[in-house]
């Protein structure tokens, strides 16, 4: 028997030993292959399945909160109270929307939420990618130290540095500024942009910067044209955590704004006074602070999808 | 390209985008800088809490054709305006020229605030309700002028007492007429008379510490601390007031460890309580889509043994020492005074004066104020111990040890437990 029809028909038979007339040989793994095609179809569909319940439950979970917060901004004042309550409301009104975003200072708290998000973000972005690249390039033992230093910092609570923080800045003339607010904000910011950026950074392969360094690259000029360009992903999603911790926080924009730079979680909060609780204007004005985050997630969500899946291109 | 060039690259863009940011944001979109003084000396940075500046929009407006003083407001939620003030003021650099206090913080930055003594005239002593003048002298110096003024009273629904059946039925099974209760045997009664196809006739709040220290104020005793800060929270009086609480809870809803303001309020203008003893802001705040709106009547607080009493919940307008712009502030905090009654066209309604209540209480809609003048006015009305732990003390002793009362734990023992750490809190 020649090479190539022994390969064909009788694969794994020892030299020698009869084999079975053509015909069955031919068709018996077709079969075996297919029932395996057909097992192997059915494992994927049931694991799909799971995945996919997986993942409406997840959605609920999280989404169910908002659609709340949502459906209760367009209720009248004494459905947004039932009890028990009610998921939609039963007569629906744009009275909260009317009321939340007529009250003064709300306009002006939206701009300064924007200048405070965007400068904490500037800033961290600034610090974190030059401190991540250095520290995952040199590998030295100050520099695993300063990365472990920097978690240590988001292990501290915020109230604990919150009022130190608050002297410090009124101190510097900086009181009630959208700047102080963004140095505090990037105190939460950094470390976690700093981790994020390094892990970034570990799974873009040193080849590439050798192969822009054999083309003429200096260092710099291969992290500016080559590496950042790799994980602008990575920088996204960094960005998108940044500014969302920004636009979020409460208790430094409590304890350093007053008139100037008040941002719109704390406006948001004074609709619950010690005489009772505005829900719809405050669910209102939360659902339509909301509405930036989502059109940036949106915005960036191709970015964000190719931060999260920088690791495969690890070589 | 060479890494000289790279890096002026990056740092002329760091530095363009840093220097537009901060240009950009050299003053944030809120307005004129909030530190004290830096608006001028005829400007002065108000501190209130959220709601609080509704009260005292009139009063500004009137201030500023008066005096030429005029005021810029910052609110801040209620849970966190302590923690603001209390950093700014351990700092010593403070960004308002006035703070409205909650009158339970008052001890608390006694020593942080101006005395305003000749503002405390003899005509505006007696102008404002005594336990608010006893309330707002410190270790011998007035240090607040009230702004505005609550007590608790009892809210009721005028239709269910007025509905003939009812009356005819409460006769019946009573052997007296259905009417506000005016004892405290009376409101069990009635209480107990509405509990029925669903409804409830009043509410027992396990989370909140005040009406309780009512019934304590009222069977004759000082809340908590006596006058020489020795705790008697084990005494008979409230023993006796802790009974009678725990007692109404078998006519009002499941849950009550659990009830606050906010779901007791929520309760009541659902329709699901006939009767509640809410403060009286409440009654002109119930929402016009409400089943009971329009439904409503309003009473005083109930006597005890010692009369009635209730603990009054006001806000004192006080002049930070480290303000540089004392003469404005006091102007201002005299403005308020002065034009005391206009608050009560706010949303939230209220006033401190007595005269501005009286101004008002005649007038359709404000129903709610001779109960509460009368209420605090009653002989047993007091304030809160005080101590600068006293919020301390009601967060982590007097809310717990209620909340195991209401759920059916031994009173004397949770009196006797809560001395002790209250004690211990005070060593």
């Amino acid at each position: 028997m020649r090479v190539a029809e022994r390969t064909t028909h009788d694969a794994g038979a020892p030299a020698g030993v009869p084999t079975e007339p053509a015909v069955h040989t031919a068709t018996r793994p077709y079969r075996r292959r297919g029932v395996n095609r057909e097992g192997l179809e059915a494992g994927r569909r049931s694991t799909r399945t799971l995945l996919w319940v997986l993942l409406a439950a997840a959605m609920v979970l999280y989404g169910f909160p908002f659609l709340y917060l949502l459906f209760t901004s367009f209720k009248t004042p004494i459905d947004t109270i039932a009890v028990p309550p009610t998921i939609l409301p039963r007569e629906w009104t744009l009275e909260n929307y009317t009321n939340a975003l007529g009250r003064s200072g709300v306009l002006a708290s939206f701009i300064n939420s924007v200048q405070t998000a965007i400068i904490s973000t500037v800033l961290s972005l600034v610090l974190a990618v030059p401190a991540a690249y250095g520290i995952t390039r040199y590998k030295t033992l100050s520099g695993r130290i300063f990365i472990m230093a920097a978690l240590v910092t988001r292990m501290v609570p915020p109230v604990a540095i919150g009022i130190p923080l608050a002297s410090m800045m009124a101190s510097l003339g900086l009181a009630d500024t959208p700047v102080a607010l963004s140095i505090a904000h990037t105190t939460i910011s950094l470390p976690l942009s700093i981790w994020l950026m390094s892990s970034f950074f570990e799974a873009v392969p040193n080849d590439l910067e050798e192969a822009a360094t054999v083309d003429g690259c200096s260092r710099l000029g291969a992290l500016w044209r080559v590496v950042i360009p790799v994980v602008s992903g990575g920088i996204a999603v960094t960005a998108i955590f940044a500014f969302l911790a920004s636009w979020n926080e409460f208790l430094f924009a409590l304890l350093m704004t007053a008139i100037r730079s008040q941002t719109t979680p704390v406006v948001i909060a004074n609709f619950q006074t010690q005489f009772g609780l505005d829900w719809g204007s405050m669910t209102a004005l939360a659902a339509v602070y909301s509405i930036p985050v989502i059109l940036l997630t949106l915005l960036l969500q191709r970015k964000i999808v190719a931060g999260m899946t920088l690791g495969a291109v690890k070589g | 390209m060479s890494s000289r060039t790279t890096i002026s690259r990056i740092t002329a863009i760091g530095g363009l985008s840093t220097a537009v940011l901060l240009a950009a944001t050299a003053c944030g979109a809120g307005g004129p800088a909030a530190t004290s003084g830096s608006a001028g000396a005829s400007t002065v940075n108000v501190l209130v809490e959220a709601g609080g500046h509704a009260e005292l929009t009139g009063v500004a407006e009137q201030c500023k054709k008066e005096t030429g003083v005029s005021a810029n407001f910052v609110e801040l939620p209620y849970d966190g305006m302590f923690n603001r003030l209390s950093s700014e003021f351990s700092s010593g650099n403070v960004s308002f020229d006035v703070a409205a206090l909650d009158s339970v913080w008052l001890p608390s930055f006694k020593d942080a605030v101006q005395p305003i003594d000749e503002l405390f005239t003899d005509e505006a002593k007696k102008d404002i309700f005594p336990a608010l003048v006893k309330e707002a002298n410190v270790d011998g110096h007035f240090i607040g002028m009230p702004a505005w003024t609550n007590a608790e009273i009892i809210l009721y629904r005028k239709d269910l007492f007025e509905d003939a059946k009812n009356k005819a039925d409460f006769k019946t099974k009573y052997g007296y007429d259905l009417a506000a209760p005016t004892t405290w045997k009376q409101y069990q009664d009635i209480s107990e008379f509405f509990t029925k196809d669903g409804m409830f006739g009043t509410d027992v709040k396990g989370g909140v510490e005040t009406e309780w220290l009512s019934h304590v104020l009222q069977a004759g005793s000082p809340m908590v601390l006596d006058e020489n800060n020795k705790v008697v929270i084990d005494n008979a009086a409230h023993k006796e007031a802790l009974d009678f609480y725990v007692g109404l809870a078998k006519s009002a809803p499941s849950g009550a460890a659990q009830v606050d303001w906010a779901a007791a309020q929520n309760l009541f203008n659902q329709g699901k309580t006939a009767m509640t003893r809410f403060w009286a802001h409440a009654y002109r705040q119930i929402p016009k889509d409400s089943p009971v709106a329009g439904k409503v009547g309003a009473a005083p607080m109930i006597a005890g043994s010692a009369g009635v009493g209730a603990v009054p919940g006001p806000w004192y307008l006080t002049v930070p020492k480290a303000t540089k712009n004392m003469d404005a502030a006091k102007k201002f905090v005299k403005c308020a005074y002065d034009y005391n009654s206009m608050g009560i066209e706010s949303s939230l309604g209220l006033a401190s004066r007595i005269s501005a209540f009286e101004k008002y209480q005649d007038k359709a809609g404000y129903e709610s104020f001779k109960p509460l003048i009368e209420t605090l006015k009653g002989n047993a009305t007091a304030t809160r111990p005080a101590t600068e732990k006293w919020q301390q003390i009601v967060d982590t002793v007097l809310v717990p040890m209620l909340q195991k009362a209401v759920a059916g734990g031994d009173s004397a023992t949770l009196l006797a437990d809560a001395k002790k750490q209250i004690e211990d809190l005070l060593k």
